[in-house]
């Protein structure tokens, strides 16, 4: 059942991608001919002279909570595409969409079906771990690389990790590690942390707590909140007050992350008790439902609109014309994912999974990247992380870079 | 001892008594409607998103009295004809199995709820409370958001209004008769279908209603159509069907629950919620002012 909607969601997204621009190049007969003979009659087709087509599947959520997540990432892989005339590493882009949805029991048949029934080359996208876990099998069995372009687990790169998985992201703990020694270094401590009840919330709030005691702090209390169903954070509020901390750490995202930094000011915490957090917190459209209630926020990412590099500034320019919106660390994740695509498949002999894995495994520094130079590093990006504050920009609020925290790894 | 109590949980309680307030509003159109008409309306939720997006149509952007006001009868009015339609849907239905209602009404739920996500997005828009309320108090040492002490009045001023009219008018005579027995006030010569309409209107009128004003506490973002809906069978199976009083206890029992005891026992907050239902459920099937089953 769930199989059916996201077939039909895929097909109309490509026709009207077709419409829209040419980006992608949808050729019964290419890819047809390409899985019987093509990898028998033509030769290796490294750097491919404008003669070869790559599938690549995009799972992005088209439904659900994590929609806003999914328009981001589409965006941020159509303007890499645009900007290289719908090619990658010498090959003709045919994107075909399929519609993640919120969670593994609409995700992975929907992985399943690009692989299998579309064929796909490479496989870009999943924002939600569980999935991303759920499909890891089917990926490994059918040898085709899978570029993670959200999803954080650490057991992604970690304990079930691939060698045809790849994630051009982060690690859910690596986000909040350079937080949490900022904090201590600072003397900022004891720290109250909060989190929803689910296993990145978990991965959070632990990576946190090992590296903020290591450092010499003191957390002063510690509530996980019951995942998408917790509308009133006032109950876990109260305790705050109470515990003597002189900070708040928490990961929320979503709807969460609007409710709880509005009701946190509301109930005169953030006066007292200044807010800190996982980057997501203050991360693209829930800014503007948090509103001034937000400012003050301090928050660790890899990515921030306001990062001082020409990169940065042509890629906000190029993303603003294209959809009159400021990019987000999502679509950011997703053009590196195209990027470094681009560059390895100018490198692998052919198309297969393993040729295409050892290219990016070779690649090196990724220079050019709006969020600043980075590496795979076990198959995940070492990246520098950035302290962000929520202010009040010219077009609206925004997270401004207070500091460079260092280039952190996978924990 | 119990004074320091007091004082460590004062705003939960308070906020127990919000919640509730909000509830009440929500869940006690849905209970005359399923208690009296017999129709089980799953569209509820998607009308108090509905309420919602009309809050943000109206109060997104600056916090204004007028803004708000009209938002509230917006949803009113919006509400008032979108029950009539459902009834007029629904009357086909009547004298089939519930389930049939179930699926029609939740077909509907969901073709509204995916109407507003493509015309409003998906992402949490905020709805402003008016001048005045947008800010914090102090209560007892203790700062609480102004908004949310109205809230407990509003919903306090319509619990009277809604059962003066059922319980002191002659509208409300015939709705409590249609509860106790439908084919009878049928044989007395009075159109059942019209009770109806004016029941559902009612009812979702109030549901929009609460979406407004739930607005600047929850926002309005895809999915609290689901959240609510739930929350108001809760109420609607803990107070018993059909009942003001039981809708109104039920409401404040779930808003002490939801604040309270999330507050007291922290780790049991995602159980708590329905450890209350199936609690009542063990010692009272009906719910706590049900009607004995008629028939």
């Amino acid at each position: 059942m769930s199989h059916f909607p996201s077939r039909r969601m895929s097909r109309r997204r490509v026709l009207g991608l077709l419409g829209a621009g040419g980006v992608v190049v949808a050729g019964s007969a290419a890819c047809g001919g390409g899985s019987l003979g093509g990898d028998d009659d033509e030769p290796a087709t490294g750097g491919g002279e404008g003669g070869g087509t790559v599938k690549v599947g995009l799972v992005i959520p088209q439904a659900g909570v994590y929609t806003p997540l999914g328009v981001d990432m589409l965006n941020g892989w159509e303007l890499f595409l645009e900007q290289n005339d719908g090619m990658l590493g010498g090959y003709v882009v045919e994107t075909v969409i399929a519609d993640e949805g919120e969670g593994p029991d609409t995700g992975v048949p929907a992985i399943q079906g690009a692989l299998q029934n579309d064929q796909v080359d490479v496989l870009v996208g999943i924002v939600n771990s569980a999935t991303a876990l759920g499909a890891a099998d089917a990926v490994s069995e059918a040898q085709k690389v899978l570029v993670i372009a959200n999803a954080g687990a650490a057991a992604i790169t970690g304990e079930a990790a691939s060698p045809y998985i790849w994630r051009s992201s982060f690690v859910n703990a690596q986000v909040v590690v350079p937080l949490a020694e900022y904090l201590a270094a600072n003397d900022i401590s004891p720290v109250y942390v909060m989190a929803p009840d689910y296993a990145a919330g978990q991965e959070v709030v632990d990576g946190f707590t090992t590296a903020f005691v290591a450092a010499g702090g003191t957390v002063a209390g510690q509530a996980l909140t019951p995942f998408g169903t917790t509308q009133d954070f006032q109950p876990f509020l109260s305790p705050i007050r109470d515990s003597g901390a002189v900070a708040t750490f928490v990961f929320f995202a979503g709807g969460e992350a609007v409710s709880y930094v509005q009701q946190y000011a509301a109930f005169g915490l953030a006066e007292t008790i200044p807010l800190y957090g996982s980057g997501f917190l203050t991360e693209g459209g829930v800014l503007g439902g948090q509103g001034e209630a937000a400012i003050g926020v301090r928050t660790s990412l890899h990515y921030s609109t306001e990062i001082d590099n020409e990169n940065n500034a042509a890629f906000v320019e190029a993303y603003q014309a294209a959809y009159d919106a400021l990019p987000t660390c999502y679509a950011v994740q997703t053009y590196d994912a195209a990027n470094v695509l681009n560059r390895a498949l100018a490198e692998a002999a052919d198309l297969s999974g393993d040729a295409i894995s050892d290219a990016l495994g070779a690649l090196g520094e990724i220079e050019d990247s709006p969020r600043g130079p980075w590496s795979f590093n076990g198959q995940t990006p070492e990246q520098t992380f950035y302290l962000r504050e929520v202010v009040e920009g010219e077009g609206g609020l925004i997270n401004s870079v207070v500091e460079d925290l260092g280039v952190f790894t996978q924990p | 001892m119990i004074v320091d109590w007091f004082d460590t949980n004062l705003v939960s309680i308070l906020n127990g008594f919000a919640i509730g307030s909000l509830l009440f509003i929500l869940a006690v159109g849905l209970s005359i409607v399923f208690g009296m008409m017999d129709v089980l309306n799953l569209a509820h939720g998607a009308l108090y998103l509905a309420g919602a997006y009309l809050g943000y149509q109206f109060a997104g952007d600056t916090s204004s009295w007028l803004g708000f006001g009209t938002a509230l009868g917006a949803a009113a009015l919006v509400g008032l004809l979108a029950g009539g339609v459902l009834s007029t849907m629904t009357e086909p239905l009547a004298r089939r199995p519930h389930l049939d209602q179930a699926l029609l009404t939740l077909g509907v739920a969901l073709v509204v709820a995916e109407l507003l996500a493509i015309s409003y997005g998906n992402d949490v828009l905020r709805v402003n409370a008016p001048p005045g309320l947008d800010e914090s108090v102090q209560v007892f040492g203790r700062t609480y958001p102004a908004y949310r002490l109205a809230l407990i009045g509003v919903g306090l001023m319509i619990a009277i209004a809604v059962y003066a009219v059922v319980e002191r008018t002659t509208i409300g005579a015939l709705v409590r008769a249609s509860v106790a027995d439908r084919d009878m006030v049928s044989a007395l010569g009075v159109d059942n279908r019209k009770v109806k309409l004016a029941v559902l209107g009612a009812g979702s009128a109030l549901a929009a209603v609460a979406g407004v004003l739930g607005g600047p506490i929850y926002g309005a973002a895809p999915g609290l159509d689901e959240t609510v809906l739930i929350l108001a069978l809760v109420v609607v199976v803990i107070g018993g069907l059909g009942s003001i009083k039981g809708a109104f206890i039920g409401a404040l029992v779930i808003g002490q629950v939801e604040s309270l005891g999330r507050a007291l026992v922290p780790d049991l907050a995602s159980f708590m919620l329905f450890g209350a239902l199936a609690l009542v459920l063990i010692v009272r099937p009906r719910g706590l002012f049900g009607a004995k089953a008629a028939g």
